[in-house]
């Protein structure tokens, strides 16, 4: 412990004599006993990392007391526009790594800031300067933080700060302080539930900000599913093999990767390829990992699928001639996909929502986006908003497969594209007449396929009539 | 047939509705009722043993902590039992003695919600989780007096031979954990860089270890210990000292839980527990 501090401040102490130097010669003219360290200021865009003009923010100012120096007082001086007016200062004085005893008093200024410390701060001491609230110029800009501080020979220029890079306020941000001053949005955001969950100003940024990781999310399993779909029937076919290696296989494959959580296989993906020394980019291995999910889950699909065939259509199949291959590609298959097609959008809304996991291992999606924001507003809203950007996909998707599914149902009880007379007939013998009208039911539908050959008929006629 | 579709999504929609109003209606009922009490547990409470005090609790005789406990040696979980452990949880232990209350840990969650959580109340009394006194937080909640000075540090990978000057590089990536002042210093300090808000602070270590960041910014206490018990081939490349320093956030409704813990954490001081917890976790230097 001792040798890494001992290590780190030497490192520290020769970057220091390196910046003093530098700065000794840029400036040749001041002699610096007081160095300054660096001026910071803390991004204040929401959901963003920009400092911006004429919005609060937070300056740190650091300064190291050289050798043979006694800094009584600090003056720092912003920029035309700048204010410090209305903030609030946090004054700590360190030795090394611990806190000095050493107070602070500070006056604030419109444009400059005096900090009186207790007593002389003597050499090594580092000054450390928090002005919360700070407003630099609204037009942006690169801010210099000049200055002056008083030793025991008198008043002393400040080494002028590296610039602080700021832009100007944004529409955006215009809109957000516009919405602040809204005596309306103030009485929403006093309600804590209101507040807490659908704050105005955050659901607008949110709504800004959130789109990138919305993009990638979408981007993400859109790429990944047509290679699932691939994978998925690869499988459900290897499942379906008469070949017992082949089919061990496929039943390993699918049932390790059903029954892990899919977050488990992320972490080993994410955290151990690296250590084998594979390195995918983030992004690549996030949609390499939701295929292969989603493909264990489709070949379970695609499987149920192909084996609600009837056999009487292998049967048919093959009294018209047709070999193994043939039967598959141009009789099953065209019948499963149009079965399944419910199933798999289902199954898509679900890996489409399980790419939030790619959050944890750093992912810029549409979760970490949502985190970040609630991290730095300690409010609830940007998950509302991510909700509803997850919502703008699913919500079409859901309702597609409510249609789809009301059709197949339909055509499999016989109804469908026949003329109205005979539909009507047909929902008279597989139907209760009390029915009549009413929506067919999902269950019903679903278990079409399976029910015994004697009431199949009617959905094996509907089916072929549709073919 | 579309006829009655449209009747049953109409009936829908009103449940729906009304499920909404109730959740909304219990929102705004919890928060009142965190200081006062439709629970039983509350009412039981504020008649016994805080009327005197001056404070209430979530659960009588209790105090209820929160915290994210992936900090160590602030606070994690003990590896056999789960139970937390660590720097944080005897203060809290001492601190509930030193107020005559029994300590009550609630399961660990993540760094960011903590502020929140007991913002709103109603679910724990304090937040003990090595959280660094700063204004911004301040606004939120009440923060005890500090117990434990701090100061961040940056953590790379033994042999990558990265400085803070090539860490503030578009093409890197700086792990932090969500909303600690780690990650403020990351944003405020190596602006070009990518910074990764994580969870906890194990994922952001794990993370450096197997190439995937490439510096971790956290606490160094923290940082220091991880190195030392876990992370061996990590090492940290800058002390940053910042002076920050830790303290307990209360809920703002609940002044009078505020003064109690800080008299309690005065006496802690003043009669040796708060050394010995210090003595225990970090040797004797600290």
């Amino acid at each position: 412990m001792g040798q890494t501090s001992r290590h780190g401040r030497g490192r520290f102490a020769v970057a220091l004599c390196a910046l003093a130097c530098a700065l000794t010669l840029l400036a040749p003219t001041a002699a610096f006993g007081l160095t300054t360290n660096k001026a910071t200021a803390r991004p204040n865009e929401d959901g963003g990392s920009s400092v911006i003009g004429g919005l609060p923010t937070r300056l740190t100012w650091e300064g190291t007391v050289d050798e043979g120096e006694e800094v009584s007082s600090v003056t720092l001086v912003l920029p035309e526009g700048s204010s410090f007016d209305g903030t609030t200062t946090k004054v700590t004085v360190l030795e090394g790594l611990s806190r000095a005893q050493l107070e602070g008093e500070v006056k604030p200024a419109t444009q400059s800031l005096v900090v009186v410390f207790s007593k002389p701060a003597t050499a090594g001491l580092l000054l450390r300067l928090e002005v919360e609230g700070v407003l630099f110029p609204s037009e942006g800009g690169d801010v210099v933080v000049r200055g002056t501080y008083v030793n025991q020979n008198g008043e002393q220029d400040l080494a002028e700060s590296k610039p602080i890079a700021t832009i100007a306020n944004t529409p955006l941000q215009a809109l957000l302080a516009s919405l602040d001053a809204n005596p309306v949005v103030e009485a929403w955001n006093s309600s804590p539930f209101l507040g807490m969950f659908f704050k105005p100003q955050l659901l607008v940024t949110a709504f800004a900000t959130l789109i990138p990781g919305w993009l990638l999310c979408l981007l993400i399993v859109c790429i990944a599913y047509p290679f699932a779909i691939i994978l998925g029937l690869i499988f459900a076919l290897m499942k379906i093999s008469r070949n017992r290696l082949i089919r061990a296989i496929a039943i390993i494959y699918v049932n390790v990767l059903r029954g892990t959580p899919l977050f488990l296989q992320i972490y080993i993906m994410f955290f151990g390829l690296p250590m084998m020394n594979i390195n995918i980019d983030n992004n690549v291995l996030g949609v390499i990992v939701i295929a292969i999910n989603a493909s264990a889950y489709l070949a379970e699909i695609f499987r149920a699928g192909i084996e609600s065939i009837p056999p009487g259509q292998y049967e048919a199949a093959s009294s018209l001639g047709m070999g193994h291959m043939m039967t598959m590609v141009n009789i099953i298959l065209p019948q499963t996909i149009r079965r399944v097609i419910p199933t798999v959008t289902s199954d898509f809304i679900t890996s489409y929502k399980d790419t939030s996991l790619l959050s944890s291992v750093g992912v810029m999606e549409l979760m970490m986006f949502a985190k970040n924001l609630t991290s730095v507003s300690g409010n609830m809203t940007p998950y509302v908003a991510a909700a509803i950007f997850y919502l703008i996909v699913t919500l079409p998707l859901i309702k597609g497969v409510t249609i789809i599914e009301k059709r197949m149902a339909r055509s499999e009880r016989g109804g469908g594209p026949r003329p109205k007379v005979k539909a009507k007939t047909a929902e008279g013998v597989t139907g209760d007449p009390a029915e009549k009208g009413a929506e067919p039911s999902l269950v019903e539908a679903l278990s079409a396929p399976f029910r015994p050959a004697t009431t199949d008929i009617a959905g094996m006629g509907g089916v072929a009539d549709v073919q | 047939m579309s006829q009655i579709s449209r009747r049953q999504f109409l009936q829908g929609g009103t449940l729906f509705a009304g499920t909404l109003a109730l959740t909304a209606c219990g929102g705004g009922a919890s928060e009142d009722t965190s200081a006062q009490g439709a629970d039983e547990t509350v009412a039981d409470q504020s008649a016994t043993t805080d009327g005197a005090a001056g404070y209430t609790t979530v659960e009588a005789g209790k105090l209820t902590c929160i915290s994210n406990l992936f900090f160590p040696p602030f606070e994690s979980m003990n590896e056999q039992t789960g139970d937390p452990e660590g720097f944080d949880i005897d203060v809290s232990k001492s601190l509930a003695e030193h107020m005559g209350l029994e300590v009550n840990w609630l399961p660990s969650q993540d760094f960011d919600t903590l502020v929140p959580t007991i913002k709103n109340g109603g679910k724990a009394d304090v937040a003990i989780a090595g959280m660094t006194i700063t204004d911004k937080r301040k606004e939120e909640v009440d923060m005890s007096d500090p117990y434990v000075d701090s100061n961040q540090s940056i953590v790379i990978k033994s042999g990558t031979d990265e400085t803070a000057e090539t860490l503030d590089d578009a093409e890197k990536v700086i792990a932090v954990q969500s909303g600690t002042t780690g990650q403020e210093w990351a944003q405020e300090n190596l602006p070009q860089a990518t910074i990764k808000p994580l969870s906890t602070v194990i994922e952001a270590m794990s993370g450096v270890q197997t190439g995937l960041y490439n510096a971790v910014v956290c606490d160094l206490p923290v940082s220091k210990y991880q190195i030392k018990t876990s992370y061996t081939d990590l090492e940290v490349i800058e002390e940053i000292p910042t002076g920050e320093q830790y303290g307990i956030a209360v809920s703002k409704d609940n002044p009078g839980l505020l003064e109690a813990i800080n008299s309690a954490l005065a006496a802690m001081e003043s009669d040796g527990s708060m050394a010995a917890i210090e003595a225990e976790w970090f040797g004797s230097a600290l």
